[in-house]
This record gives structure tokens, sequence and C-alpha cells, in this order.
């Protein structure tokens, strides 16, 4: 989903970097909060990230043989709420544009606003919704991680959509072709981070359940029936 | 837990290996990765854009690889320490008989 360097024009790369900057402030404040008022999240916290880290280092392969990768920022985004994962996101992305040659500077703030900022909202708003409609926890989770996934996957095409309109059809023609790139990959890979996501909430469910309890913004079910 | 836990890597597994097998059929599967065809995307709709901005340092291929590879490493290892550190606690926790809770 990176936005290669270079490849979004100056006035969009400038105005996406305004647009998340804000948003990696306020979630280093948040992380920093975090660290003084419950330090015994520190761990869980790294282990998120840590996630996220992982997952976007795993390049899968699609049925139209291509390949991408997922992001990861679901998981955090569920345990730790959505604003802290800007700040991961955001890390994650560095690496990958100065060592990686993969994604950007120049388009960091865009990479950053679709896979740190819209895919972690996303993933928690879905948590909270379906959790408000009394789904399952599990189906809640994979649908928290599935669907950040694919926005995150929606915005970088809308991203790429604005700044390169098809010559006829326009912002939405472009925005069509874009996500046509994107989505053969995307579908199954996310249905892959879903899983994994709810493989690691069973497990901390199992056996971190103290440290579950401890974060305010788990819905209840998440940390009531843990042990 | 642990057999529901399988049973997810499993699909997870199989959902990869699936798509490689269905992938290699296709003609003039290179498995390129999805970020390079969008940037070719962009290429046919505004052929005279040119990027404005290069990266500042891009590994030599056989480098890249290692250094994807100590990134799902890094990321694994911890993601694997507090998993094991919590999973161990847990069970000393229980082992111990005058624990309440």
């Amino acid at each position: 989903m990176h936005i290669t360097e270079g490849f979004l024009p100056p006035l969009h790369a400038a105005a996406w970097t305004a647009i998340a900057l804000p948003f990696v402030v306020v979630s280093a404040r948040r992380v920093h909060h975090l660290m003084q008022e419950q330090p015994q999240t520190k761990l869980l916290l790294a282990a998120s990230g840590a996630f996220a880290f992982m997952i976007s280092a795993l390049k899968l392969p699609s049925v139209t043989g291509s390949c991408s990768h997922a992001t990861g920022t679901g998981l955090g985004a569920i345990l730790f709420g959505p604003s802290v994962m800007a700040l991961m996101g955001t890390l994650v992305l560095l690496f990958q544009a100065l060592l990686l040659a993969h994604g950007g500077i120049t388009t960091l703030g865009a990479n950053v606003f679709s896979m740190a900022i819209v895919g972690p909202w996303m993933a928690y708003a879905v948590l909270r919704g379906t959790q408000r409609w009394g789904a399952p926890l599990a189906l809640s989770v994979f649908l928290a991680a599935m669907l950040g996934d694919w926005a995150t996957y929606l915005t970088t095409a809308g991203q790429l959509a604005l700044a390169f309109p098809d010559p006829v059809s326009g912002i939405a023609g472009s925005f069509l072709k874009f996500t046509g790139v994107f989505a053969p990959t995307q579908l199954p890979l996310a249905i892959i981070e879903g899983l994994l996501t709810v493989v690691i909430v069973n497990f901390l469910r199992e056996y971190s359940g103290e440290e579950l309890r401890s974060l305010k913004f788990l819905p209840q079910t998440l940390a009531t029936e843990t042990r | 837990m642990n057999v529901r836990n399988g049973g997810l890597l499993v699909l997870a597994a199989a959902l990869a290996i699936g798509s490689v097998l269905i992938g290699s059929r296709q003609e003039g599967a290179e498995f390129a990765g999805a970020d390079g065809q969008a940037m070719e995307a962009v290429a046919m709709l505004n052929p005279e854009y040119q990027p404005w901005f290069g990266f500042i340092w891009e590994p030599p291929p056989e480098i890249a690889s290692g250094l994807f590879a100590l990134q799902a490493a890094l990321g694994a290892g911890v993601l694997g320490y507090y998993l094991g550190f919590r999973r161990g606690q847990a069970q000393a926790r229980r082992k111990r008989p005058d624990a309440g809770d």
C-alpha cells in the first residue's frame, strides 16, 4: 500500500504530511502518558508494535500472481485505541522508507495517513460497532482487523486517484483503477491478517488478563471473560 | 482455545499457499509487488509525470531481502518474547497452591 518515493506531486505530498502530522504528535503524547500512567502495559504495547512490524515485512502472494503485505495495525488499535497506532505505524513506515526503499520520505505523510490513521480508526470503529450489535468477540476482532486493512488500501487508492485523475473518467475512474490494482492482493491478505489478529487476541485473553483489564479502551467483553 | 488457534493458523497458511498455487497458473505471474503495479498505473494515467524525488538509499537486492528478514525477525522476536513470558507467568501462578485469585 505504500506510495513510492516521489510518486505524489509536491503539493499533495505536503498536504498529506500536514494532515498526518497532528495525529502523530497526539499519538506520541498518548504513548508517553500511557507509559507513565500504566507502565505495566509497556510490554504489551511493544508486542503490538512488533506485530505490525512483523506483518508488514511479510510479502504474501495473491491469486492474480502479484504480492503485497498486510498492515498489522488493527491489533494495537483494538487494544490501546486507534490514536496510539499513528506513532507505531510511522515507525514501521520510516524503517521501510529509509532502509528498504519501500514507500518514501516525501510520501510518508500520505502513507502514515492511510496505514497508521485511517486503518486503525476503521478497525476500532468496526470493533466497537460489532460489539454493540452483540457479535461474538472473535468475529468482531476478525472483522476489525480485516476491514482496517481494506480501509488502508482504499485510502491509498483514493490518494493516488486525487493526484492522478483519469484523463477520461476523472478521479472516480482513476480510483477504480487503483482499487483494481490493490484489491486482488489485499482481499485475501486482509483475511489472513484478521485470522492472525484473532489468534493473538485469543492468546491474550488466556494469559494476559490483568493487562487487558487495565486497558480502558477495551470493550468490556474482551477483559471480563479472562481469568 | 489452543485447538482453535491451531485451526486459525492452518487456515491462514492454507490461504497463502492456495494463493501461490492459483496465482502461479496465471500467465506471466511474477508475484511482483502491488505497490510497483500501482506506480505503473500512474505512468499509464499520466505518462508525463516524473517522480521528483528519489530514494535516499536503495539497498542492493540481497541486502534488501536480509533487511526484510531482519524486520520480520525483530517483530516476531519481540512478539514471541512477550507471549512466552506471559504464558510462563500464568503457568507459574497456577502452580503455586497459595496463590488465590
